[in-house]
């Protein structure tokens, strides 16, 4: 049987190399042509404490995981009790049982089960005991019949660069796997075989990185950042490439001094950005605040997790989307920008920079756990769809006097000139100012420098990334939601159709300024909407319901349990409530 | 350039907003001597500045001026100094600023050794605020958040930054207004960190720490016998002896600066071709293929 549609789980001990081998198995799948969604779930520790990586592997890209797990390979007793209820019903689990052995009552009997000594082998046969996931890896590749020289391959491309001890080591590994499952379970078939398909030009790449790098050919040459799970990847990114194109990176001593670095920067004229998630974007805000009102570009990218405080710093959640829009004290203007996919989110950053560069303010692009620290597969990024406009920017002599840096213009965007500039000197105030900067507490000038700067949410208008509409745009069934949703969202979409329900999703790509004029046409018609998010009060439920009032028929489907969803889990709240007009509060977290 | 500036060229047509005889004034007049002395251009000069009566004086300092948040001047101040670094950058603040709200950027700013000149305008108090206890207000100091005498120990500023790494370390006093210049000089023409911190009386609500406290409380450290600012350990007996206030370059030294260390190219970060590179930028994709 073939079943090109497989979600692989690795569980075991966090600093066990689950991640590395996961990532290993990303690019096999990959090599194989198959379309990649990877999810990390990941405690926040360096050693110890249950971790699993789950890999999605299937011919249409799906964005997001999978309504269960195929194949479960656990390295302890942890991984299976943890997660064997969420198994497919003819999966399968490769179990560890070098020194546990699992109860009767976890041994589902609904699913197969290998039970493999990995440790033991590793140890005694192999002779290094590091070596038990790529060990797995041959068991796991041999059960859903993967090419061996594709997966030998990936082995040696891995560990190349530490020496060929460690390549054959580990290419004896994934041999020794296979030879296990040949010896002992020939007449145990997975009932998967996985069939290789042309790999074709594409791309495998976590958000994050998509993120760095989209910056990086926006212009973006300053990087100030302060580490930050899940957003340190893009610092470490930027730390690596920036400088090999004239930038820099700079690691600061806390949040406060990364936002104000991306700012003196900016005001010195380079494309800068922070990242961040949750508890550095609290910090942030006071300065996010100056850069709106000195109305100096800035992006910064919000990595959100599970808050409050310190929450669930490795878990994904949508619950930072108030913060970004309202934090603060006054009035600024400010664009909210969430890209759906990784490919997107190279295009999102990208466009980021232009949009605050053009219109001179701050610029967040908000994506979360599931979205940033995910590997998807994609097509090769097209770079000319990246222009670099410097807009207002002034760099040639002005005429000191005459010259207003914050002149005030239809537009809202004032000329801005740039330290090195004849001419161009001027006080950039966080007091208020007039049009030349000098500081003034005159009501008239407030009146007026607050409608110039507020003027730009309306010109920006046509500059910001619209939303997509995925399925019938005619459908009665309305779904709403962003990120890192999108994914079991558009295959949500797919699978009601297929079961005869139509429905349509609007994607949001730029939540503020809010697109109320888009989300009027989407639901016009509407007979049920759901509105699909990752917290718990409905924070972009209430954005929506500014546009169109308390609605009997719109339900909240929401989940907070640092977990992202999983189609069936919104397939299941849209049949639920499609038919009888009840208004429930769907929540589906894992209880 | 062959012009000849004079501290006019530095002056703002917006009139300086302190108290009649602040300290403050003193700092503001040898700083724009300073530059004029150096030949600096005001363009080519980025000031930066925190909140309260010293970060006022960004506005009246003809060059690209920021008056940003509360005790946030040295991370602005640095990044604008990787941004170009063809720029001379200074950045100024009190010692609320600097060494309260501030303090964790002050540390930092001094290890990181980039080259700017940061100058903190002591007056023991906090003016704007009308009169509290700052981190320097000496124990005892009585004011309305301190009604039974301030409890904290005064924070010696310059012995901090020598003890993170700091690489030139001097004190002047806003009522020797031509070695005040001479100091400002020598700390901006120094290649690394400069931290000038500037005794700079508040006439309105420090009764204490007055011009003629000051008077009798300070002395030239190069005026000693055995004086010598490139010695660590005696540096850091002056700053922290009992008595007189040391002024003058209390310790200075030679260490590669932060932008040597993060190899910035010697063309300025802002001047990098954003669009030229575009095909080397598109190779990057391939280590994702």
């Amino acid at each position: 049987m073939v079943w090109n549609d497989v979600e692989i789980m690795f569980g075991g001990q966090a600093g066990d190399g689950s991640l590395t081998t996961g990532d290993l198995i990303a690019g096999i799948l990959k090599r194989l042509g198959l379309e990649i969604y990877t999810y990390k779930d990941f405690p926040s520790r360096i050693r110890g404490g249950h971790t699993n990586y789950v890999i999605r592997g299937s011919e249409h890209a799906n964005y997001g995981m999978a309504d269960m797990v195929d194949v479960l390979v656990a390295f302890d007793l942890e991984a299976v009790s943890a997660h064997v209820d969420e198994m497919r019903p003819g999966g399968f689990v490769i179990f560890d049982n070098s020194s546990e052995t699992v109860p009767a009552d976890l041994r589902r009997s609904d699913v197969t089960w290998y039970d493999v000594p990995l440790a033991k082998i590793a140890k005694e046969e192999l002779g290094l005991a590091l070596v038990r996931n790529t060990l797995a890896l041959g068991v796991l590749a041999k059960l859903l019949g993967m090419d061996p020289a594709v997966v030998r391959a990936a082995v040696t491309g891995v560990y190349e660069r530490k020496g060929e001890k460690v390549v054959a080591i580990n290419v004896a590994a994934v041999d020794a796997g296979g030879a296990y499952v040949e010896r002992h379970y020939a007449e145990w078939p997975s009932g998967y075989g996985l069939r290789a398909r042309p790999d074709g030009d594409r791309l495998l790449m976590m958000g994050n990185d998509a993120i760095a790098y989209g910056s990086l050919v926006a212009g973006c040459r300053f990087m100030a950042g302060y580490p930050i799970t899940p957003a340190t990847d893009v610092l470490e990114w930027m730390a690596k490439y920036a400088p090999r194109f004239g930038g820099v990176t700079i690691q600061a001593e806390d949040e406060l001094a990364a936002i104000n670095m991306t700012l003196g920067a900016s005001f010195a004229g380079v494309r800068a950005m922070t990242a961040t998630s949750g508890p550095g974007q609290a910090l942030m805000t006071e300065a996010i605040g100056l850069a709106g009102v000195l109305e100096i570009p800035v992006v910064v990218v919000e990595c959100a997790r599970t808050g409050p405080s310190t929450g669930m710093p490795t878990k994904t959640e949508q619950s930072n989307l108030n913060h970004l829009i309202f934090s603060g004290h006054g009035e600024i203007p400010r664009v909210v920008l969430a890209p759906g996919t990784v490919e997107d989110s190279f295009y999102i950053a990208a466009q980021a920079f232009d949009i605050a560069e053009k219109y001179q303010c701050p610029v967040f692009v908000l994506t979360e756990q599931a979205l940033c620290q995910s590997k998807a597969t994609l097509p090769r990024l097209d770079l000319d769809r990246v222009k670099v406009e410097r807009e207002k920017m002034q760099l040639e002599p002005v005429e000191f006097g005459a010259y207003q840096r914050f002149a005030d213009t239809p537009d809202g965007v004032s000329p801005r000139t740039i330290p090195g500039v004849e001419g161009g000197m001027h006080l950039a105030p966080g007091s208020e100012h007039s049009p030349s900067g000098v500081i003034t507490e005159n009501s008239k000038n407030r009146t007026r420098m607050m409608d110039k700067r507020m003027r730009k949410m309306e010109s920006m208008h046509d500059d910001l990334p619209r939303g997509i509409v995925h399925g019938d745009p005619n459908a009665p069934i309305a779904i709403l939601g962003y990120g890192s949703n999108r994914g079991p969202i558009a295959e949500s979409l797919d699978r009601l159709a297929a079961r005869g329900t139509a429905a349509k999703f609007f994607e949001f790509r730029t939540l503020w300024p809010f697109p109320e004029d888009d989300v009027r046409a989407f639901l016009a018609g509407a007979e049920h909407i759901f509105v699909v998010e990752n917290n718990y009060s409905g924070q972009l439920e209430r954005l929506i319901r500014y546009v169109t009032g308390p609605l009997e028929s719109m339900h909240p489907v929401r989940k907070y349990d640092g977990k992202p969803f999983r189609p069936i889990e919104i397939i299941g709240a849209v049949e639920r409530f499609a038919s009888p007009d009840e208004r429930v509060l769907v929540r589906v977290n894992r209880t | 350039m062959s012009v000849t500036l004079t501290p006019k060229d530095f002056a703002t047509a917006t009139p300086a907003w302190w108290c009649a005889g602040c300290g403050d004034y003193g700092v503001l007049s040898a700083l724009k001597s300073a530059l004029a002395e150096l030949g600096k251009t005001p363009e080519n000069v980025a000031f930066v500045s925190g909140i309260g009566c010293s970060g006022k004086i960004s506005g009246y300092v003809h060059s690209y001026a920021f008056h940003g948040v509360h005790g946030r001047a040295l991370p602005v101040a640095t990044a604008v100094k990787l941004a170009n670094h063809d720029l001379t950058v200074i950045a100024a603040g009190g010692d609320g600023d600097g060494y309260a709200i501030g303090a964790g950027h002050f540390m930092h700013a001094v290890r990181r050794n980039a080259n700017i000149t940061y100058i903190v305008m002591d007056n023991q108090t906090y003016g704007l605020t009308k009169g509290q206890s700052s981190p320097t207000s000496a124990t005892g100091y009585v004011t309305g958040t301190s009604p039974q005498g301030n409890p904290d120990a005064p924070i010696n500023g310059l012995a901090v930054a020598l003890a993170a790494g700091g690489s030139f370390l001097a004190r002047g006093f806003s009522a020797h207004p031509k070695k005040l210049v001479d100091l400002l000089v020598a700390a901006i023409e120094h290649d690394g960190f400069s931290v000038v911190e500037v005794m700079s009386p508040c006439v309105t609500y420090n009764k204490i720490n007055t011009f003629a406290w000051f008077k009798e409380h300070t002395y030239y450290a190069d005026e000693r016998p055995g004086y010598d600012p490139a010695n660590r350990a005696h540096a850091f007996d002056i700053m922290m002896a009992e008595g007189p206030i040391p002024l003058g370059i209390l310790y200075r030294d030679a260490r590669p600066t932060l932008e040597t260390l993060l190899h910035l190219p010697a063309t300025p970060v802002v001047a990098a071709d954003l669009t030229g590179v575009r095909g080397e930028l598109d190779n990057l994709q391939n280590a994702y293929a």
